[in-house]
C-alpha cells in the first residue's frame, strides 16, 4: 500500500512542487500583510480538492488500475492508498497551517483564534470533499466526476448567498458566537474535522464497494 | 507436484461473448502459448486468472492457492507483463522499484537494476520517452524483479521487432530451466509460441477446441493440398476442417501418418500453427 501511495507522489511531485512554490510566494506576501491568511489556507485547500481527481486522471491515462489491481494487494488495499494519500495531504497542510499560525502569532502579535477557526473549517473541507468525490471518481471515472467537484464546491456557496439574500439565512445570529469563550468556540470546531475524518471513512466503505464489483 | 496453474470449467458471459467451460492446466518447468483470433477469449482467461473481473462459474488456482478467496497468497508469486505499459510517463524505471517494492515479499532491487542494464533501459530517462520495445522490457524487469514463479503474460511480445522478441523469448527459456517455474503465454505471433512452448491451447469463439502438447500438435496435425475432385474422394471422417479457394482446396488432417497411409496419392506436408488457426478460423467441416 504504501508502494501505491509513493507512486501518487512521484506521479504528482510536478504539480506538487509548484503548488508548493505558490503556496511559499503567499506566505511571504501574508508575512507582508499584502493577503490575508485566510485566503491562503483557502487556497491550499480548494489545491487539495483538485490533487486526488487529478491523480485518477494520470491513473486513467496510464491504466493504472488495472495493473494495480493485479497486483498482490487486494481491491481494499488499493482504494486505501488513495484514500491516505488524501488524508496525507490533509494532514501536511493542516500542520503548514499550524506552523504559519504559530509564526504569525508570534512575530505579527495577530489574534490566532480566528486563524485557528478558518483552519478548522477548511480542514472539514478538505476532508468532506473528497469524502463525496472518490466513490464517485471510482464510479465515473475522474473526467465524469469533475463537474461534480464544481458543483459540490459552487452550490453550497450559491445557496447560501441566495438565502442570505432573502433572508432566509440571518447572518447576525452569528454574532452570537462572539459571546461564547474562546475555548468553547475552539472546542466545538475541533469536533468538525473529526466529523468529516468519520465521513471520509464511510466514503472509504462505499468506493470499496463500488471497486469489489468493478470489472477491469 | 502442485500444477502452476489449474482453470477448471472456467465460465464468464459479457453478453454478447460467453467463455465456455475452459479447463487448463499448466505444469512446472513448462510454456503453456495461448492462442486464438481477436476477441477468441485469450483475454478474457487472463483476465479471469488474475482476478480483474468476476468468474461466472469454475474454479481457478495459481501455484495451489485460490486466486479468489487467497488472491494476496495466489499472486505472491505471479509476475505479469499485459498487453501494455501501466507505467505512468512522469515516472522513471528507478521509480517502478520505490513503486512495487512494498507490494511483493522478495522483492529484489538489485535483480530489478541488472535486468534495466541488461535490457539497456536507461534508469533515469522518462518512460514517455521509451520506445514500445523498451517499454515491454520495463515491464517484464518489473514481472521478474520479485523472484516469481509463475509469468503471466498477455500478448508481451505484439507490436516488437524480431530482434527484442527474440531477446524476450531467450529471458522465458532461461526462466523456466527451473522446474517450479512456469510461463502462461498469450500470443498472436504463432512463431513465437513454435519456439518456445511446451503445451498450446487454442481458444476459439471462447472454447478451447484444441489443447496439446506443442510437439504432439506439430508432429501429428497435416495439411493436404488437393484438387476438389480429390477433396470429395476424401472420407470427411478423415478431414477435420477443409478450405476451398479458387486454386485448389486444402484440409486440416488430425494425424498425418494414417492419413498418408490410407490416401498414398496424396501430399500430406507439416503444419504450422497458423495453418490450424487459419483452417478452424476461415475454414469448414466437410
Amino acid at each position: 500500500m504504501t508502494g501505491l501511495i509513493m507512486k501518487d507522489l512521484l506521479v504528482m511531485r510536478k504539480t506538487m512542487k509548484s503548488y508548493l512554490l505558490i503556496i511559499v510566494l503567499y506566505v511571504v506576501l501574508a508575512y507582508l500583510d499584502v493577503l490575508n491568511y485566510g485566503f491562503i489556507i483557502t487556497f491550499i485547500q480548494v489545491m487539495l480538492m483538485v490533487l486526488p481527481i487529478t491523480a485518477f486522471a494520470y491513473d486513467e491515462q496510464a491504466k493504472w488500475d488495472r495493473y494495480a489491481v493485479a497486483l498482490p494487494l487486494g481491491r481494499s488495499r488499493v482504494v486505501g492508498a488513495r484514500y491516505l494519500f488524501v488524508l496525507m495531504l490533509t494532514v501536511i497542510t493542516t500542520a503548514m497551517g499550524l506552523v504559519g499560525t504559530a509564526i504569525l502569532t508570534l512575530v505579527h502579535e495577530a489574534e490566532p483564534l480566528e486563524m485557528l477557526l478558518t483552519l478548522a473549517v477548511s480542514t472539514t473541507i478538505g476532508l468532506l470533499v473528497p469524502a463525496i468525490l472518490l466513490p464517485l471518481c471510482y464510479k465515473l471515472g475522474a473526467e465524469r466526476s469533475r463537474p461534480y467537484l464544481y458543483a459540490i464546491i459552487f452550490i453550497p456557496t450559491i445557496l447560501v448567498v441566495l438565502l442570505a439574500k432573502i433572508d432566509v439565512i440571518d447572518f447576525s445570529a452569528l454574532n452570537a458566537l462572539e459571546d461564547l469563550t474562546s475555548a468553547v468556540l475552539l472546542g466545538g470546531l475541533s469536533l468538525l474535522p473529526l466529523g468529516a475524518l468519520a465521513a471520509l471513512l464511510v466514503s472509504y466503505l462505499i468506493s470499496c464497494r463500488i471497486t469489489a464489483g468493478k470489472e477491469y | 507436484m502442485t500444477n502452476c496453474i489449474e482453470i477448471k470449467r472456467l465460465c464468464k458471459s459479457y453478453g454478447d461473448f460467453t467463455l465456455k467451460n475452459i479447463d487448463l492446466t499448466l505444469p512446472g518447468g513448462s510454456i503453456l502459448g495461448l492462442i486464438g483470433e481477436n476477441g477468441a477469449g485469450k483475454t478474457t482467461t487472463i483476465k479471469c486468472i488474475l482476478n480483474l473481473i468476476r468468474r461466472d462459474a469454475g474454479e481457478i488456482t495459481l501455484l495451489g492457492y485460490d486466486n479468489v478467496k487467497e488472491e494476496r497468497l495466489a499472486k505472491q508469486d505471479v509476475g505479469m507483463v499485459l498487453d501494455e505499459c501501466f507505467f505512468h510517463d512522469t515516472l522513471r524505471p528507478k521509480d517502478v522499484s520505490k513503486i512495487l517494492a512494498p507490494a511483493y515479499k522478495h522483492w529484489d532491487n538489485q535483480l530489478f537494476l541488472d535486468y534495466l542494464d541488461k535490457f539497456g533501459l536507461p534508469e533515469k530517462k522518462l518512460i514517455k520517452e521509451f520506445s514500445r520495445g523498451m517499454k515491454m522490457k520495463l515491464s517484464l524487469s518489473a514481472a521478474l524483479a520479485h523472484h516469481p514463479k509463475l509469468l503471466i503474460l498477455d500478448e508481451a511480445t505484439a507490436g516488437l521487432d524480431p530482434v527484442v522478441r527474440d531477446e524476450i523469448l531467450d529471458e522465458f527459456l532461461g526462466f523456466i530451466q527451473d522446474e517450479d517455474h512456469a510461463i502462461l503465454m498469450s500470443s498472436h505471433i504463432t512463431s513465437d509460441l513454435e519456439k518456445v512452448a511446451d503445451y498450446i491451447a487454442y481458444i476459439h469463439q471462447g472454447q478451447v477446441v484444441l489443447s496439446d502438447a506443442k510437439d504432439n500438435i506439430l508432429d501429428s496435425y497435416g495439411r493436404v493440398g488437393c484438387t476438389a475432385g480429390q477433396l470429395e474422394a476424401i472420407d470427411p471422417r478423415d478431414v477435420l476442417r477443409v478450405r476451398r479457394g479458387s486454386f485448389g482446396c486444402e484440409a486440416l488432417v488430425k494425424d498425418r501418418s494414417a492419413f498418408a497411409r490410407k490416401y498414398p496419392m496424396l501430399l500430406v506436408e507439416r503444419t504450422t500453427l497458423e495453418d490450424i488457426m487459419l483452417f478452424v478460423g476461415k475454414g469448414e467441416v466437410k
